[in-house]
């Protein structure tokens, strides 16, 4: 037995030496899941021979606290929401992009680089970008919602699948009592909560991951969702609609950044300027649904989807929309304890 | 009668546990994408699966890292169990048993975070090291519960009978109480193989970028929906460990 | 003999090691004020611990035990009789890797093989609608019978194979002797059968109730993220809210909840373990 033993650790430590002491260059990528698609990390591995390791993460929170817990910076790209650029920049835990690098970035929507949490690019290339709105299943729901106050009917008991994301839920409240969603206002945020307390009754579940099954089979008929899930959920489920609320509908953009001591600079650079070509741009349209900021792209599509709604919403309701700010530290432990409470209350 | 009735109860258990994995290899060949609902067969899902290197490099590093946390925490668990087996009933072993348990009530969120916290100031790098570091420590109070709870119905006599009649300590240890304790320590194999393998919320903390590990493969990919590409995976991790199980059987049969 | 005692140590080191010292750190980190940027710093504070005294705290606290309770309670029930019925067969060890083998498929994968079972249109409902026994789907899913359901299932083996360990060594002579003198089937059972088989009925019902108060992943899939039981308000504090302090703190009373609980049950055993 202990010979086995020693055998085995002599076979681990030779592979390990292999591992550690092989000079393949890698890029150690950390993104949200389900917004670029694998083939375009097969891709780019096959065309640099540059190994991409990579890794996922469900949440801006859950990105921000894995990023905090390591002491030596480990990932080389993340694809943190423009918020949370925001924030990550406060706490100085960005590199500075040198843009000379990233030629590609002349593919990007002009629209994007004027824009409040990071001016001309200095810390980020925004990669995606969409809308938080409600959806529905037109054959369950007699009477289709158009605003967000429309969710708190009573009609709609134990009906409705909310988003799991903080931000999302209270930016719902807030907008629908007429607020705006990034206002500090601690009186309005208790508002918005209280408002929400009485929504308990409709919500049926709380989600973010893996939603396009429960909306194509019909086990969620109505709730907030993003743009790109029920693109996708449409396709398989033609009953399935997207709106667009009156009130005003949330806008997000993911953006790619790379954090402060990378160990693999260059390779990140390489990394995000493919990622803005016009081909990955469509890919990430086609394959996850989510629409990209790159104008290029846009050309590479086919008719149906570059007309679609869902996917490129009118210039009318992009006026109308809310982007989601940081709102500061103390103003965020009040989200969190109003959202605990929230969640306990259910 | 008896055994008829035993029977039915194995049949109902044993379909219990099987119904939601039949669901999942029938699912393997649903012809669609995101809907959990029967559309069609096809095999496709098998021919993405196949293309994906990615995942199959995770699950051979899960498998080693299995093999290498089950054998050495067994291994360790086993020979302080005899210890403790064999020693009188000293004070230092309530305390450890005590040191044990308290470790199983840590959730497993917890010790992921604490180990993280743990490896970073202890500079130790995140990969295969802090995931076998850190599985070993979930599995050693699994292994040394599951020997202990058997070990203590044993007669210590046997041993100290085989010592009186002249065999050296290793050799009493082999040939009177391992074969007495084979199903323990089966059992704790199995079960910290297990746990190891399907190790999702530690792995998820103390995983480093370029050592990845299935479950966590799994876990990003439940992000943009389970699609079918998943259930191909647990058919194939399925019929493989069938195929292992059978070989096992057949080879222990001509013993 | 040279090794069993270096045995001993080697785990000794290594729990303190990776286990205590750890711990150690949680327990420190619990006392301390939660910061955005460092995570946990001084002031040393029992705030985080006087914020746990309130009913909001109290009912999540026992929606978890009740639901690990149950969960326990129904896997023992289970276990036990199947385990009774491989101990007595021929093909102990086929059978056990024949249990254990579906927890090598992922156990995401397989919890999500059950939402294909309950779903409104799932199985399940399909079953119960073309027998007549209902007349509109039920809603099965995000509910406690579901993660009751996903509990149970995930957790099975971790019953099974305790009380299999420990009742593979019961001498089933003892049975047949008190038979001899007598005993009707619920005495030989209450008597002779269970007290021999407890510890492993404890250590199973520990493998199972611990892990079933702070899993998170199978409440959030199953129930729907509307349960909140105690491993979601850890996860929560850790991960979401990023208040680690908060989170050390409530790991730290349920570890002393369930210390209390052992220790409550041990005067009663005798034995090595427990």
């Amino acid at each position: 037995m202990r010979k086995i033993l020693r055998g085995f650790w002599c076979g681990v430590c030779t592979l390990l030496s292999a591992f550690c002491f092989a000079q393949t260059p890698m890029v150690n990528v950390y993104l949200i899941g389900g917004e670029v698609p694998q083939n375009l990390i097969w891709a780019f591995q096959k065309e640099t021979g540059i190994k991409v390791n990579l890794s996922t993460y469900e949440s801006n929170e859950a990105l921000f606290a894995k990023l905090h817990a390591n002491r030596k910076n480990i990932y080389d790209v993340i694809l943190p929401s423009s918020y949370f650029v925001e924030r990550l920049k406060r706490y100085d835990m960005l590199t500075p992009l040198d843009l000379k690098k990233i030629p590609n970035i002349k593919n990007i929507d002009p629209f994007f680089s004027d824009n409040p949490y990071d001016p001309n690019y200095q810390f980020h290339v925004p990669l995606v970008w969409g809308s938080t709105g409600i959806f529905y299943n037109q054959h369950w729901i007699t009477h289709p919602p158009t605003t967000w106050q429309d969710l708190w009917s009573p009609a709609l008991r134990n009906q409705l699948m909310l988003l799991d994301d903080m931000r999302d839920v209270f930016s719902m409240s807030l907008i629908s009592l007429g607020y705006d969603p990034n206002d500090v206002n601690p009186k309005h945020i208790e508002e918005a909560y209280q408002h929400l307390l009485q929504l308990i009754p409709n919500i049926k579940l709380f989600a973010s991951n893996a939603i396009k099954p429960l909306i194509i089979d019909e086990d969620a008929n109505i709730g907030t969702a993003w743009n790109g899930d029920i693109a996708k959920a449409q396709g398989e489920n033609p009953r399935i609609r997207f709106v667009y609320p009156k009130e005003g509908s949330l806008l997000w953009v993911d953006c790619l950044a790379i954090p402060k001591n990378a160990p693999h600079l260059e390779e990140a650079y390489q990394f995000i300027n493919y990622l803005l070509r016009p081909q990955s741009g469509a890919d990430i349209i086609l394959i996850e649904g989510y629409t990209s900021t790159n104008l290029a792209s846009r050309d590479l599509l086919p008719p149906d989807i570059r007309n679609s709604k869902i996917i490129f919403p009118d210039k009318s309701i992009l006026a109308h929309s809310y982007y989601l700010r940081d709102v500061g530290e103390s103003v965020l432990d009040l989200y969190n304890t109003y959202w605990e409470k929230l969640k306990l209350a259910c | 009668m008896k055994s008829l009735v035993q029977k039915c109860y194995l049949i109902l258990i044993f379909a219990f546990l099987y119904l939601p994995i039949l669901i999942l290899v029938i699912y393997s060949f649903n012809d669609a994408k995101y809907s959990m609902q029967w559309h069609g067969s096809t095999r496709m899902w098998y021919n993405t699966l196949m293309q994906n290197t990615e995942i199959w490099s995770a699950f051979l590093h899960s498998t080693l890292l299995g093999i290498a946390a089950s054998c050495i925490a067994t291994l360790a668990g086993l020979l302080a169990s005899v210890h403790i087996f064999l020693s009188p009933k000293l004070k230092k072993n309530d305390r450890f048993i005590s040191l044990l348990l308290l470790l199983i009530i840590i959730p497993d969120l917890v010790l992921g975070v604490s180990l993280l916290i743990f490896f970073n100031y202890a500079h130790i790098p995140l990969g295969f090291f802090s995931l076998l570091i850190a599985h070993i420590t979930f599995c050693l109070p699994f292994v040394l519960l599951t020997i202990l709870s058997r070990i203590e119905t044993l007669d210590m006599n046997i041993y100290l009978s085989a010592l009186d009649l002249g065999a050296s300590r290793l050799r009493a240890l082999r040939k009177v109480l391992l074969p007495l304790l084979f199903p323990s320590i089966l059992s704790a194999l199995l079960l910290s193989f297990t746990l190891s393998f399907d190790d999702v919320v530690i792995s998820y903390f103390v995983a480093g970028p370029e050592f990845n590990i299935l479950p966590l493969a799994i876990f990003s990919m439940i992000r943009s929906g389970i699609t079918p590409e998943l259930n191909a995976l647990g058919t194939i991790t399925l019929f493989i460990s069938f195929i292992l199980v059978l070989i096992s059987s057949l080879l222990t049969r001509k013993k | 003999m040279k090794i069993k005692p270096f045995s001993i140590y080697f785990i000794y080191t290594w729990l303190i090691l990776f286990g205590l010292i750890p711990i150690g750190l949680i327990f420190v980190v619990s006392y301390l004020t939660d910061n955005s940027l460092h995570l946990a710093t001084l002031p040393v504070t029992i705030d985080n611990y006087t914020a746990l005294i309130s009913p909001l705290f109290a009912k999540v606290l026992w929606r978890s035990a009740l639901m690990a309770g149950s969960a326990t309670f129904l896997c023992l029930i289970l276990a036990y009789p199947l385990s009774y019925i491989l101990v007595k067969s021929k093909y102990q060890t086929l059978w056990l890797f024949l249990i254990i083998i579906p927890f090598w498929t992922s156990s995401l994968i397989r919890t999500y093989s059950l939402i294909s079972i309950l779903k409104i249109h799932g199985l399940l409902n399909t079953v119960l609608l073309k027998l007549h026994l209902i007349s509109e789907p039920i809603v099965f899913l995000y509910s406690n019978f579901a993660v009751m359901c996903g509990l149970v299932y995930n957790l099975l083996p971790f019953m099974v194979l305790p009380i299999f360990s420990n009742m593979e060594r019961f001498d089933f002579c003892l049975i047949e002797a008190a038979q001899d003198l007598g005993a009707n089937r619920w005495v030989i059972f209450f008597r002779v059968f269970l007290p021999n088989t407890l510890s492993g009925v404890l250590a199973g019902s520990l493998m199972v109730f611990l892990p079933a108060m702070t899993l998170f992943y199978i409440p959030d899939i199953l129930g729907g993220a509307r349960s909140v039981l105690m491993g979601n308000l850890i996860q929560n504090q850790f991960l979401v809210v990023e208040n680690w302090p908060q989170g050390a703190a409530i790991s730290m009373v349920l570890t002393i909840i369930l210390m209390v609980l052992l220790c409550f049950y041990r005067p009663k055993q005798q034995g090595v373990l427990v």
